[in-house]
């Protein structure tokens, strides 16, 4: 894993530039903790800090071709670089490394674009052509590893975490309201957004090249869910779900140091760590977060799981203090708002994980996308039979959905008809399965003052890609959050960079494409999809423990706006003190003077789900404009570090 | 009936006035979402001693500040006719 920036076509005198670009990647060192390495030409430079996971001796970047035409600057890995290296090496390509990163270097040299559709991994990556003057970059189908850019005067830059741009003399950001009311309306950045004028991400799935010509984007790899035929039976089906599990954990379970894994006491996790044991023949080493309140806590699962394989298991306890003192460094980590606090323990785990000697670690993200395992599906299911129904199936199939609904009175599930009636036809074109979720959402965007519609940008993507029309209201559903939670929150604020912040390299078997493809063609083949992830479980069941396999979703959730009315951080001036608020003219100062007063001062309880959502949401603005806009109060997690040893320094300078 | 008012600006963080008037549909403008719709209903049912039918709450009546006092005054009204 590694963190890559550069910077090409810029009036910075050449003489700066290795000092420019060892600042910017001084800023995502600890992406890259075992070693700096660039290359500098006259108006250009880029470079990558190191992760050393696969041969750990050789790799080092950037890496050139023979003739020197090529430069190469990787983050990321892919998996099936033996295999991509036979392939190359039929075709008469000589290697000089056993690196992956060799690896995609002679398969864009050989096959050019074409090469990006055969990658399975999580990448970003520069490539420079200095012959064609042409600075390519491109990232991996699910936008697991991340990319920004951003012009600047008559300079294009790229990094792998926006903070390397603070390192660029005379770049300054700027929060863009249009998009931070979008992000708080679908709860995440769009794939191109950042939250941040002038800066944009490149999208999962694209390669752009930049030129004399210009700026030019492409997609190589479009989201699709094919409907292919499904298995003969159930078991087949299982077998299959198994098989393909199998074949992507030891694809991912490829590298030259140990790999651990995250359990969080769910199916998903389970599965990951019981393949990890026995595909690899030993139990692994597992990581776990609990907290004191029982209704976050999913300890005694994480440990029935931890104590069934015999894995050297080491669990985190997170305290409302840990989560208030941490907030500001795992924002900065972040980079974008964030919708709830479930990052933060995430940013301490890796912490912990990294202490322990573990730098590579296997997930269960991706499983909850892949095989339907959201509430969000069940409801778009619902609400697309609602009105088709009569009153009985309604209350039965509520039933089904939210179990708990036993536990209240007839008026609570008629306050739930009534909102499924409000909600049982389209409003918005094409985001029927989040027009519930995105309510909350529409509350968030009201911090935004004159804000506009929220939603214009997410429905402007949503009719860029016409292929939609073809999905079932369940795929677009899927594929809504393909595009929004799952990269815009779930891989990036609590995914790589909480992993990054500490030099843990995160890995998702789910995230196949094979996986991916083979839940297509089972989902609501067997079942009418209202008992989540059914035959995953099955697929399993006799190798896990049973409380494991049935335990019903249980959404990965951290101690919200009640840690921080409970410690009561300095940094809450951010969001109390008129002078502060003032330096956000975006904001709508009396609803959001309002939502803090009542969020701190009232018993957690009465704090509703979107009032916990908006709150962190004021408080990540608040503290990125600190640490990213008017730069006084940059947390103190990165400066404390001393930069990676420098182990690879090449001057182009004056060369042809 | 102000009540009404004052409960939905502190349960909801809104304030109604020419940019937000009282006939704005709560749950469409993201304002009232489930959690806010039963707490909602509760305060009616508590304040004014009257009970929702199933009917009346999936009825699209609940939605606006007007819409509830509508439907608050005419359960009133009803119940002072009908003998206790």
């Amino acid at each position: 894993m590694c963190g890559i920036a550069g910077l090409i076509d810029t009036t910075l005198p050449s003489q700066a530039l290795p000092d420019t670009l060892l600042d910017m990647l001084g800023t995502i060192a600890h992406r890259g903790p075992d070693g700096l390495g660039y290359v500098v030409g006259d108006d250009w430079a880029m470079g990558a800090a190191r992760l050393a996971v696969i041969d750990i001796e050789s790799g080092t970047q950037p890496l050139g071709d023979p003739s020197g035409r090529f430069w190469l600057c990787y983050n990321g890995e892919i998996y099936n670089y033996r295999e991509l290296r036979a392939d190359l090496e039929a075709q008469g390509v000589v290697f000089r490394t056993h690196c992956d990163t060799e690896v995609v270097l002679a398969a864009w040299m050989t096959w050019g674009e074409e090469c990006l559709p055969r990658f399975n991994g999580g990448f970003a990556f520069a490539l420079l052509d200095r012959r064609e003057r042409r600075l390519v970059l491109a990232r991996d189908r699910f936008g697991k590893r991340p990319l920004f850019y951003a012009r600047h005067g008559s300079a294009f830059m790229f990094a792998s975490e926006m903070k390397a741009f603070l390192a660029v003399p005379g770049f300054a950001f700027e929060q863009d309201p249009a998009q931070l009311a979008s992000i708080l309306g679908q709860w995440t950045p769009l794939p191109d957004q950042t939250g941040f004028r002038a800066i944009q991400a490149l999208p999962m799935g694209e390669w752009l090249s930049f030129d004399k010509g210009g700026l030019e984007r492409h997609t190589y790899a479009r989201l699709a869910f094919p409907d292919g035929p499904a298995p003969a039976s159930e078991d087949e089906a299982k077998e299959l779900i198994r098989q393909h599990l199998e074949a992507s954990v030891a694809l991912r379970l490829r590298s030259d140091v140990e790999v651990g894994v995250y359990l969080s006491g769910g199916i998903d996790s389970a599965i990951v760590a019981l393949l990890t044991r026995d595909i690899s023949g030993r139990p692994p080493a597992t990581f776990s977060v609990a907290f004191d309140d029982a209704a976050l806590d999913e300890s005694a699962e994480q440990q029935v799981m931890a104590a069934h394989l015999g894995t050297r298991h080491d669990t985190l306890r997170v305290s409302h203090e840990d989560i208030a003192a941490a907030c500001p460094d795992a924002i900065y980590h972040a980079e974008v708002p964030a919708f709830r606090s479930a990052f933060i323990p995430m940013f301490l785990l890796s912490r912990r994980t990294q202490e322990c000697g573990i730098k590579v670690i296997l997930s269960g993200e991706g499983a909850d996308e892949a095989f339907l395992g959201y509430d969000l599906f069940k409801e778009t299911l619902l609400r697309c039979q609602w009105n088709d129904i009569d009153d009985d199936t309604r209350r039965r199939r509520l039933a089904r959905l939210y179990p708990h609904l036993d536990h209240y009175g007839p008026q609570d599930i008629a306050a739930l008809t009534g909102l499924y009636q409000q909600f049982s036809r389209e409003q918005m074109p094409g985001l029927f399965s989040h027009e519930l979720k995105f309510q909350n959402g529409r509350f968030s965007a009201r911090l935004i003052k004159d804000a506009g519609d929220p939603f214009a940008a997410i429905s402007a993507l949503v009719a860029e890609h016409g292929e939609m029309a073809a999905m079932s209201a369940v795929q677009r559903a899927q594929w809504l959050e393909y595009k929004t939670l799952l990269p815009g929150y779930l891989l990036s604020t609590q995914g790589d960079r909480a992993a990054l912040s500490h030099g843990i390299e995160n890995r998702c078997p789910f995230l196949d494409q094979a996986v991916v493809d083979l839940a297509s063609t089972i989902n609501l083949r067997f079942d009418d999809g209202f008992e989540e992830k059914r035959l995953l479980r099955q697929a399993f069941a006799g190798r896990l423990p049973e409380s494991i396999v049935n335990k019903r979703k249980f959404p990965y959730r951290a101690p919200d706006a009640a840690a921080f009315a409970e410690t009561r951080p300095v940094y809450l001036e951010l969001v109390q003190s008129e002078s502060e608020l003032a330096k956000l003219p975006f904001l709508d100062v009396n609803f959001a003077r309002r939502l803090t007063a009542k969020v701190l001062t009232r018993p957690a309880a009465e704090i509703s789900t979107k009032e916990n959502q908006t709150f962190l949401f004021l408080l990540s603005i608040a503290l990125l404009h600190r640490q990213f806009v008017s730069r006084d109060g940059v947390a103190g997690h990165e400066t404390q570090r001393a930069l990676p040893p420098l182990v690879r320094a090449v001057d182009l300078r004056g060369v042809v | 009936m102000d009540k009404i008012r004052a409960f939905i600006e502190d349960q909801f963080l809104v304030e109604f006035d020419e940019s937000f008037p009282e006939d704005i549909n709560l749950f469409k403008e993201g304002v009232m979402d489930s959690f806010g719709y039963v707490q909602l209903c509760r305060f009616l049912e508590k304040e004014f001693a009257i009970t929702f039918t199933e009917a009346e709450m999936t009825g699209n009546v609940l939605v606006s500040l007007t819409q509830i006092r509508e439907t608050v005054e005419r359960k009133l009204a009803r119940s002072g006719e009908e003998p206790a």
